[in-house]
């Protein structure tokens, strides 16, 4: 294109090239371009190696709170399996109306298992188990309910909440109840952690696209010669901005990948504390590490970092290195 | 080609580089620019090459008026005018083949099309045995020559040179003046800053004289537009 000069054929364009050519040719350049970029921070490894070492750093803070948010859901989710509603069932109630009551809820599709504990049973297993045998012995009547324990098809603790509230209603039933106060609390906490993360994560993103742009304004600044010649021959902004462009996604990249090395290094530090805990709780707990889908997301999310970062250097910074020439 | 209408350039201070300056350069003529360091020829070349806006009056590069060229056309028109400067303004850290190729690989030239351009342009100064070294490793003429054939590898249809024998010794200067003769004499329109009085006088050229920032004679008279 050429604004002086209708019909002077400038650039590439001046060539013929089908298409397809032209299509193969721009990759070729980018390519050749991120590669360039790879060159220049091969050639400063000192200021490079730092930059990259705050990403790693950085990043990793956000990833290990995720892990950790992460771990607790699977404890929190592994215990919500075992969730049972005991119903306690009226003082009254005789064993037709038991047997009646059973085969309603065998017959509700939310259930998925009824054991029923007979109050003779019960009392029973109470007096052996509880050290209070000869007690009992002085009782007249049993004071224990009939009890049925529910095992709800859904284990969610929304949904056997849900399943209790319809259990309750049952003419029989005195009390139902389902322990999952804890377990609630235990959520409570894992949010707790996950919106501190969340915060912690933002802040740190921050922080990680004001070390890349300050980066990238030094770059811009030590170029600066560089730069006004390449304006001085007609090169337009978005041209002198693409390498350190590329610089940006490069810091970015090496710096998630950093994260991700120091991550490994941090779960296998810590696989021995965690699994001694884990053992005093006879838990089958095993330690997640980061998936291949997160690593994935954490690239991209540094690599996003460092180009955005970079995007907002050069904004500021090209434009302002006018040509002073001559 | 080239035509200047009633231009002023005052800076903030009230120093007025340019006063009322108007010539006009034909399509293919050679003209040279001089007078006394701060006399203008800076701010001149400047305001065409868009580096410099002028404060009033209007300059036009073939016929098209430069204050009608916003900030993101300036490049496009730059890759318009050949410039070589006084210093070179080379890249010290890049081959004189990517010296040259620059304003090419900015066009989106590559491979063999750009390797031709290259050297022929290189040929034409006599650098092409240079073509490998650094800019560093060469004297100063040699490195105005890789700057001249900067300027014209993308073949723009106007050459502004700014001193460009400011520190060469009197047969290198010939030499360059030659290069710029023979570019001219295929057509290009070449306007030359200089403060050189033997050289000018010896080419005989059209010569545009600036004093305190007036044009005090645009060469008509002396020489001629059409030699």
């Amino acid at each position: 294109m050429s604004i002086l000069f209708q019909g002077r054929a400038t650039g590439a364009t001046a060539v013929k090239q089908s298409l397809w050519n032209r299509f193969v040719m721009f990759w070729v350049h980018h390519i050749r371009q991120a590669m360039t970029s790879l060159g220049e921070i091969w050639l400063t490894p000192a200021s490079s190696l730092l930059t990259v070492a705050v990403l790693g750093v950085s990043l990793t803070l956000p990833v290990t709170l995720h892990l950790m948010v992460k771990n607790l859901q699977q404890v929190s989710s592994s215990i919500d399996q075992a969730a049972q509603i005991s119903l306690f069932l009226k003082a009254d109630t005789n064993e037709t109306q038991i047997a009646e009551l059973i085969a309603l809820l065998q017959a509700n599709p939310e259930v998925a298992d009824v054991q029923f504990i007979d109050k003779g049973q019960a009392l029973a297993e109470f007096t052996a188990e509880s050290g209070f045998g000869d007690a009992f012995s002085y009782i007249e009547d049993n004071p224990l309910p009939h009890v049925m324990l529910v095992s709800p098809k859904n284990t969610s603790s929304v949904a056997a909440s849900a399943l209790l509230e319809t259990l309750k209603q049952e003419r029989y039933v005195e009390l139902a109840k389902l322990d999952i106060g804890w377990l609630e609390r235990l959520d409570a906490i894992v949010s707790l952690v996950r919106q501190v993360a969340m915060a912690v994560a933002l802040l740190l993103m921050v922080a990680v696209l004001l070390v890349v742009g300050n980066t990238i304004r030094l770059m811009i600044l030590t170029k600066k010669d560089e730069i006004e010649v390449m304006k001085l021959v007609g090169a337009t902004n978005s041209y002198i901005q693409r390498p350190f462009l590329y610089t940006g996604i490069w810091l970015g990249f090496f710096g998630g990948i950093l994260t991700f090395l120091i991550e490994e290094v941090l779960l296998w530090w810590l696989k021995h504390a965690i699994a001694g805990v884990t053992q005093l709780y006879d838990s089958t707990f095993s330690l997640q590490p980061l998936s291949l889908a997160e690593l994935g997301y954490l690239l991209l999310v540094a690599v996003g970092l460092g180009f955005i970062g970079s995007l907002l250097a050069v904004r500021r910074n090209i434009s302002q290195i006018e040509a002073t020439g001559l | 080609m080239l035509r200047f209408e009633q231009v002023t350039k005052s800076y903030s201070g009230g120093f007025v580089a340019l006063d009322r300056v108007s010539f006009h350069l034909e399509k293919g003529e050679m003209a040279f620019l001089t007078g006394h360091s701060g006399a203008g020829k800076s701010t001149l070349l400047k305001l065409i090459s868009l580096i410099e806006r002028p404060t009033t009056g209007k300059v036009f590069i073939n016929g098209v008026d430069l204050s009608r060229v916003n900030r993101g056309q300036v490049p496009y028109v730059r890759r318009d005018i050949g410039m070589i400067f006084q210093n070179h303004k080379l890249l010290m850290n890049h081959s004189v083949f990517d010296n040259v190729a620059l304003p090419l690989v900015i066009e989106g030239f590559s491979g063999k099309d750009m390797t031709k351009r290259v050297h022929a342009a290189l040929d034409k100064v006599g650098l092409l045995d240079k073509v490998r070294c650094l800019p560093h490793t060469l004297s100063g003429g040699e490195q105005q020559r890789v700057g001249i054939a900067r300027a014209v590898v993308n073949r723009p249809p106007l050459l502004l040179a700014d001193e460009p024998t400011g520190n060469l010794d009197p047969d290198l200067s010939k030499d360059i003046m030659n290069v710029f003769e023979a570019f001219n004499q295929v057509g290009v329109s070449v306007l030359i800053a200089s403060h050189d009085l033997s050289l000018l006088a010896r080419m005989r050229y059209r010569t545009l004289t600036l004093k305190n920032g007036r044009m005090i004679n645009d060469g008509l008279t002396s020489f001629g537009a059409d030699e």
